[in-house]
């Protein structure tokens, strides 16, 4: 039980951490670079036009998943659907 | 005011706000107008999605068991399935 909590808190720590970088990391590439001309600062961050890129491909890619999970649980039900009625209609 | 159009309008506003600013009609340093202002919307979608997970990072990093509270639901829960059965209802 106590490993579990342990296990719970170093996730919630890692979702943190996580979070904190990314934040960090895109506010200085989207709104801090333009203004930087030093080349081993800008060695760090890829070109900007990525900065635009990444988040669209990934709200895609997120919109795909989530509207096919949608799609396949809908069809699944009304699948249980029609198999319910058709074996009422024989029952009858 | 409802919750849905409080948060509506503040959007309205916001996005006026940018529209104006992405139309040109608000006078900016040439720098800031071409590189900075286009990239505001991702900014804002990327860091709400930091936020959001900073938010939920930290409630799982500081759940705390309810030892107490758990036993409780465990003995409501077999009460209602006994009084369930009784009645001819099956739980798992």
């Amino acid at each position: 039980m106590a490993a579990n909590a342990l296990l719970d808190r170093l996730v919630g720590l890692a979702m943190l951490i996580l979070a904190s970088t990314v934040f960090l990391y895109y506010t200085t590439w989207t709104l801090l670079m333009p203004f930087i001309e030093d080349e081993f600062v800008q060695s760090f961050f890829p070109p900007r036009a990525w900065a635009v890129r990444i988040p669209v491909i990934l709200l895609l890619l997120g919109g795909a998943v989530v509207g096919s999970f949608l799609s396949l649980v809908m069809i699944r039900s009304n699948r249980k659907k029609a198999a319910k009625a058709a074996q009422k209609a024989k029952a009858k | 005011m409802t919750r849905a159009q409080q948060h509506i309008s503040i959007a309205a506003l916001l996005s006026s706000i940018y529209l104006a600013c992405f139309m040109g009609f608000v006078p900016f340093p040439a720098k800031i107008q071409q590189d900075i202002i286009p990239v505001l919307p991702f900014w804002a979608i990327v860091s709400f999605g930091a936020y959001l997970l900073f938010k939920l990072g930290y409630g799982v990093l500081t759940f705390n068991d309810v030892p107490q509270a758990h036993k409780e639901l465990m003995a409501q829960i077999d009460q209602a399935r006994t009084e369930l059965k009784a009645k001819g209802v099956e739980v798992d």
